[in-house]
Parts: C-alpha cells; structure tokens; sequence
C-alpha cells in the first residue's frame, strides 16, 4: 500500500512542536525525546501497529543538534520515514541520516546564531540601552528573531521537500562565513559602544576627554585574562573593586 | 514589604527561564529583553534597561554548546531588577547607585542557577527512561505528557534561582545596602562603564576571531577620535 504525503497541516503541527525541542533535555541523549515528540503526529500518520513502535524507537536514540538547525534536520527525516515507508530506497537511512548530520549542522548553528547573530544583535541593542532608549529589548527581538523564525520554516520545509539533498543547499549558503561576518561586525559595533561609554563618562567625571582612550587597551587587557579562563565573575567584581578604591583614594 | 511585585518578576522569571533552553528560544530570556520586561511590570522599565546593558555582555560569549551550562544570566538579570526595584520602596534608597549594588550582589549568586539547572537536567532524564518503557509497551500517548513534563523542572529550576537571588539578596541589600550605597553612588558612572568594558573585554577574548583586536582598537579609536575633536 502507497502511503499518502504528509499534509500541510501536518507539517506545520511538526513545525510548532519543534519549537519545544529541548523540553525534556537530559544529559544521557540530550534532545533524543524531544526529536521523537516533534515528529510523532507524523509518524502516527505513516505507521501503524509494531511498524509505529519501531518507528518511534528509532527517534529515541541519541540526538543532539542546534536547536534552530534541527528544523532542516526534521524535515528530511519526515522525507525520509515517507520513503521508507513506501518501500523507496535511499542512500542514507533515517538512523544514518541522524547520526551522520547532527554533529556538524550543531557547530555551525552554534557558531552562526549563538556565536554571531546574537553577539551582533546585542551590541546594537547595547546602543539604544546606553541612550537610555526602550526601544533596545524591540531592536534586539527583531534582529534576532526575524532571521531566527525564517531559518526554522524554511528549514523544515526545505528539508520536507529536498530530502537528502538539503544537505548540498545548506552547504551552498556557506553559513560558517556568516558567522564570522556577524563575528567581526559584533567587535566593530562593541568598539564604537565602548569608545562612546568612555568619552561620556570621562566627560560627566569632569576628566580630560583623553583619558577616556585608556578604556581601550583596558578592554583588550581583560580579552586577554579572558582568554586565559579568568571567569567573568571575577574580572566583574575584581574591576569593581578596583574602581570603588580608586575613588576613594582620588 | 509587599510581595505582588516579586510574583510579577516570579511569572517573568518563569516565561524567560523556559525561553532560555527548554521552549521557544525567541531571546525573551536574555537580560537585554528579561530585565527591562521585569522593569515594565514592576513599573519602572528604565531601571530593568540598565541592569540589563549590564549584564548582557557578560556572559553572551558562553555559548550553549553540548552538555555545557552557561551561567543564568536570565535570573541575575530578573532577580537583580526585582530587588532594585523592589528593594528601594523598602529602603527608601533609589537611582543608579541601588541599581549597581543589585547587579553586584545577584551575580555571585547567580551561580546556583547552574545548580537548579543541572539538577533539572538530571530529573528529565527520567522521563527518557519512562518514555523508552512507555513506547516499548506501545503507550505512544505517554510520549507528549513526559516529554513536556521536562518543562515543570525547567520552570521550578528558574524559579528556584530566582528565589534564592531574591531572598538572599534582600537580605545583604537590607544589611549592608545603607552603608554601600554612598561610595557605589560617587562611583557609579566609572562602575557603569566597568560592566560594558569586561562585558567586551569578554567577548574579544572569547570571539575567536582573528583580527578581533585589530578591529575592535580600529573602531574603538575612530569612534573615540570622531566624539573628541567633532
């Protein structure tokens, strides 16, 4: 029997879902419940009796991706259950399929929005908030989400309808060098926030402006401790001290 | 001390807690967004913007990469707007200077969020083991209720951290708030711009990009130069 293609309907209650991942995260195979939860109504609809059991066995196995590119990674699974379950044959199973792209589709979504896309839409968010402007929390939703929500529908649906060969389209937008585009414009748009903050505030303490100039190897100095796996706590709290005898002292 | 606006930052505490890893993941939970919507409810919006430019650097190069979990920000960034807020009607203090010294206490307390959320972490991995049994015996309806029953310890690990800034926090505002808050308040401009140049510093060391340095002095310098002799 020929089994039927997935509603529309169906695919965007898989999309929904998906957004509820990592509901039940656990450390012995990090988003394995939550891959099955998303694709289950699915599932349901292509399998029945011991062949659904199995089905759904095979989506309690380990799974760990970006939860944003997990989206394309649904999508071809949903492609791939379809084969299979109307006897077609591919040349990677839906088991292979998950093992072989979890790994490297995790680094570049973490380098992509968590490493670049985040970063840059905080920094222009940082702007509005140093001008006290409400508008920072709506620039930074914006930012982040408009790309956010595009790459998870059309993650899933490409996936859908490009099966396997949403593996060479991913590859083609060549996502590793936006990231570092989005890495590089985050320090650009830090440094001219730093600058600023250090101009106004050397200014307000009644200091020469060019003192302001010594925040800039100071940021670089506290890169480097950074860098080293100084913790952010203690740099925050070291640099307050700091900050609180000198002006005692001075 | 009237408890209604720490319930209100209780309900954001929640929503942003769950945001951060376990549903939606829209960036509600960054302290950027989390503190001034924390603000907003409490009444006092520009107050939760300041905490949260912050402390939104600090910790935005800890990537949630694998098993790795970051430092909870989102607490830090509700609890501290919470207490700044809630803890000035009660002192009767206010301005930037109580703002600083809520930011500086809920941080080191913050540190147990990653406690509450490890230990919420190990909890789901019990309904993995539940739902692998439950699909064994063909039970599949179990699959939806376990799965998102991961979301109850997810909220009670948010709201945990949240308490404990809370009332641990309050407790050293009401101690040592009176006698900190003068020397804070003289320094509160230099204190501000501290937050935003580790917060940088941070991430320059973190970015893993080559030229990072090499930018960040470029664009640091002509911005500075551009205000200086405009």
């Amino acid at each position: 029997m020929e089994s039927p293609r997935l509603p529309k309907a169906l695919i965007a209650r898989v999309l929904v879902r998906s957004f509820f991942l990592q509901a039940s995260w656990n450390f012995e195979r990090l988003q394995s419940l939550g891959s099955l939860y998303a694709i289950v109504p699915a599932l349901r609809f292509l399998y029945r009796g011991e062949a659904l059991t199995l089905a759904c066995q095979r989506h309690l196995e380990y799974f760990n991706t970006h939860p944003f590119m997990a989206s394309p990674v649904l999508g071809t699974l949903l492609a791939l259950e379809e084969k299979s379950c109307r006897g077609e044959k591919t040349y990677l199973g839906v088991q292979e399929f998950r093992r072989m792209i979890m790994a490297p589709y995790a680094a570049v979504g973490d380098a992509l929005f968590w490493g670049g896309l985040r970063p840059a839409a905080a920094a222009v968010a940082l702007l509005f908030a140093l001008r006290e402007s409400l508008w920072a929390p709506v620039v930074f939703l914006l930012m982040f989400n408009l790309p956010h929500l595009f790459f998870r529908f059309f993650g899933l649906v490409q996936g859908y309808v490009q099966g396997l060969k949403i593996v060479e389209v991913i590859q083609g937008r060549r996502l590793p060098d936006l990231a570092i585009r989005f890495k590089e414009a985050t320090v650009v748009l830090l440094g001219g926030a730093c600058a600023a903050l250090a101009f106004f505030t050397t200014r307000a303490e009644a200091l020469p402006a060019g003192w302001g100039l010594v925040a800039a190897p100071l940021v670089i100095l506290l890169g480097k401790l950074a860098h080293r796996g100084i913790s952010t706590l203690l740099l925050v709290l070291a640099a307050a001290t700091v900050v609180l005898a000198l002006d005692r002292i001075f | 001390m009237p408890l209604t606006p720490y319930l209100l930052a209780a309900s954001v505490s929640v929503l942003a807690g769950l945001d951060r890893t376990a549903a939606f993941q829209f960036m509600i939970s960054r302290p950027i967004v989390a503190a001034p919507l924390t603000g907003w409810l409490l009444g006092s919006p520009l107050v939760g913007l300041q905490v949260g430019a912050m402390v939104e650097l600090l910790w935005l190069g800890r990537l949630p990469i694998g098993a790795a979990i970051p430092p909870d920000d989102t607490q830090v960034a509700v609890g501290a707007t919470a207490l700044a807020i809630g803890m000035g009607e009660f002192l009767g203090l206010g301005g930037m200077a109580l703002t600083l010294l809520a930011v500086l206490v809920a941080l080191p307390i913050g540190k147990m969020g990653s406690y509450f959320e490890r230990f919420a972490r190990q909890r789901n991995g019990r309904l993995l083991q539940q739902a692998e049994a439950a699909v064994a015996e063909g039970r599949l309806e179990a699959i939806d209720r376990l799965h998102l029953q991961g979301l109850i310890h997810f909220s009670l690990a948010s709201l945990a951290t949240y308490g404990v800034i809370l009332l641990v926090g309050s407790l050293v505002l009401y101690l040592a708030g009176p006698l900190l808050i003068e020397p804070v308040g003289e320094a509160a401009g230099w204190l501000r711009l501290i937050f935003v140049l580790v917060g940088t510093g941070v991430i320059l060391g973190t970015v893993n990009v080559s030229r990072a340095m090499t930018l960040f002095a470029a664009s640091f310098t002509t911005a500075f130069l551009l205000l200086w002799l405009r």
